[in-house]
């Protein structure tokens, strides 16, 4: 490096061009501003390739004038722009690897979401607002609960068979035509998509818990008892064990082959 | 040089020849600053991946405010305006420009983290957090590790400036205001390219298009389908 004092000095822009400069930076944000102040032009795509090089020729007024890359030397300018055009590459890499060749994530989650009335007191959705017997919080707003737009879909059943499967389709779709409120609505099991009701007890780990409810009572018979009277018993500690939701009427309609089915399924709830 | 060893501890370091012609410590803040663009391209790049892909509100239209965010770009163009004045004083030796600048773009650099502090809150209190939704997280991450940026930049001209109280810094010591310049300036650039991508292109994204009551049924739900 060379030791004149001067040398900073000579190789910057003067005061009157950094003044210049600085206007010109300042002219291009208002021309950026102008463009996307009309309402039919925001958020156009048209807009995209203006708004893009105005930031382009403002970036490179900074780095060449501001930050003096062109009086300095040649080699700072590659380093910079070596990184720089690193980066772009990057950018470019992973939007055209998420967006290219992949579905959307928003398509997909669309194409998974099902309608739901938030509930934010019970922080959960209100699987079906019109068909639960009391809604401790009714939902903020009755929403616009028009069937013809659920997509429903079909609830993914493992093939196979067997009594747990048969109860794990009635635990989520109701016995049959016409059936009652279907238990979903108010109980959720963890690794069952659709079991997400907050308004009863949690059963994701009932199959282990029913057995220490009431002594001398086995899980089965327990959760038989629970299905087939539930108003019997509350159980006590539990939360969410609030009496008076899941009324007989609930249940009455279930043949003695669902509550086989039923608590087949759940005591594999462990 | 050696008379000017105790004006200064720098001066002499700014002396070595180096193999490439350039002093070594500038170059390390060149490759720093390139080595940042990769750092905020990934950041950009995920905020580009995700935009337009969020299923529940804020979305940008409702709550990005384009001219208020115009006026904190004002800002940080003027504190890039101050920081090369800080450096001309610098190699001019006018003590008082030296500190008054410094001050100056520091200053500009925190109006301007105001500005955000009271955007990120307006926010929050419309109801985006980082974990509302897409915008939401890649939004706070970029601007916020941006606003970081800055932050660390005044802490460095406020330093720099009680330096420059001392009578420290000087046309043999520009070096050192000069890193700080480029430093800062860097933040202005990658500010310019977060406020056209987010803001002016960006910040009229509306939601999708169907039932707004429309949102995954739950986490459990959504991981269990994929
Ligand atoms: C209207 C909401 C609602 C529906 C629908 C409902 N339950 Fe319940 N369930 C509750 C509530 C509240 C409790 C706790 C109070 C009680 O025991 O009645 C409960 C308790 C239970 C218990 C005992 C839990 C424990 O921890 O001891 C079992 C087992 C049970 N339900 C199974 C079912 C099954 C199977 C169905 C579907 C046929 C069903 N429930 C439908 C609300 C409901």
């Amino acid at each position: 490096m060379s030791s004149d004092h001067g040398v900073h000095e000579s190789r910057h822009p003067t005061l009157k061009q950094y003044v210049i400069i600085a206007i010109f930076l300042f002219a291009i944000t208002i021309v950026e501003f102008v463009i996307i102040l009309p309402e039919d032009f925001r958020g156009q795509g048209w807009t995209i390739a203006p708004l893009a090089i105005l930031s382009a020729i403002k970036f490179a007024a900074v780095i060449f004038f501001y930050m003096h890359l062109k009086f300095d030397n040649r080699l700072l300018t590659w380093v910079f722009l070596g990184g720089l055009a690193l980066g772009f590459a990057v950018v470019m890499a992973l939007v055209g690897l998420f967006t290219a060749w992949t579905p959307s994530p928003r398509a997909f989650a669309e194409d998974h979401a099902k309608p739901c009335t938030l509930d934010h007191e019970l922080g959960g959705c209100l699987e079906d607002p019109s068909k639960a017997v009391v809604a401790p919080t009714p939902g903020p707003a009755p929403a616009p609960d028009d069937p013809g737009t659920a997509p429903a879909a079909a609830p993914a059943v493992p093939a196979g068979g067997g009594l747990v499967d048969t109860g794990r389709q009635i635990f989520i779709t109701g016995a049959g035509e016409g059936a009652a409120t279907p238990c979903v609505t108010c109980h959720m099991v963890e690794g069952v998509p659709e079991a997400v009701g907050l308004l009863g007890p949690d059963l994701s780990h009932i199959g282990t818990e029913a057995a220490t409810r009431q002594p001398g009572v086995s899980a089965e018979d327990y959760l038989a008892q629970s299905i087939r009277d539930p108003e019997s018993f509350i159980a006590e500690g539990v939360d969410r064990a609030t009496p008076g939701l899941m009324l007989a009427a609930i249940t009455a309609g279930l043949t003695d082959e669902d509550v086989d089915a039923l608590v087949a399924f759940l005591m594999a709830q462990q | 040089m050696a008379h000017q060893t105790e004006v200064s501890h720098h001066a002499p370091e700014e002396e070595h020849p180096t193999s490439t012609g350039i002093n070594n410590r500038k170059l390390l803040m060149w490759v720093f600053l390139s080595s940042d663009c990769l750092f905020f391209g990934s950041l950009i790049a995920t905020y580009m991946v995700y935009r337009g892909q969020s299923l529940v509100g804020p979305y940008p239209v409702d709550i990005i405010d384009v001219p208020i965010t115009t006026i904190s770009t004002f800002v940080l163009l003027c504190s890039s305006f101050a920081m090369v004045r800080a450096l001309a004083a610098t190699n001019e030796d006018r003590q008082g420009g030296i500190i008054f600048w410094l001050l100056m773009t520091a200053f500009l650099g925190t109006i301007f983290i105001g500005f955000q502090v009271y955007e990120f809150n307006l926010f929050r209190e419309e109801g985006l957090r980082i974990d509302t939704n897409l915008f939401g997280t890649t939004f706070f991450t970029l601007t916020g590790f941006h606003g970081a940026h800055v932050t660390l930049g005044i802490v460095w001209l406020l330093g720099l400036a009680w330096i420059a109280r001392k009578g420290r810094l000087g046309p043999k010591t520009a070096l050192d205001v000069e890193l700080a310049g480029l430093y800062w300036h860097f933040v202005d650039i990658v500010w310019i390219v977060i406020f056209t991508l987010i803001y002016l292109i960006g910040g009229f994204d509306t939601g999708p298009a169907g039932d707004p009551s429309l949102v995954p049924h739950s986490i459990t739900g959504f991981l269990g389908l994929i």
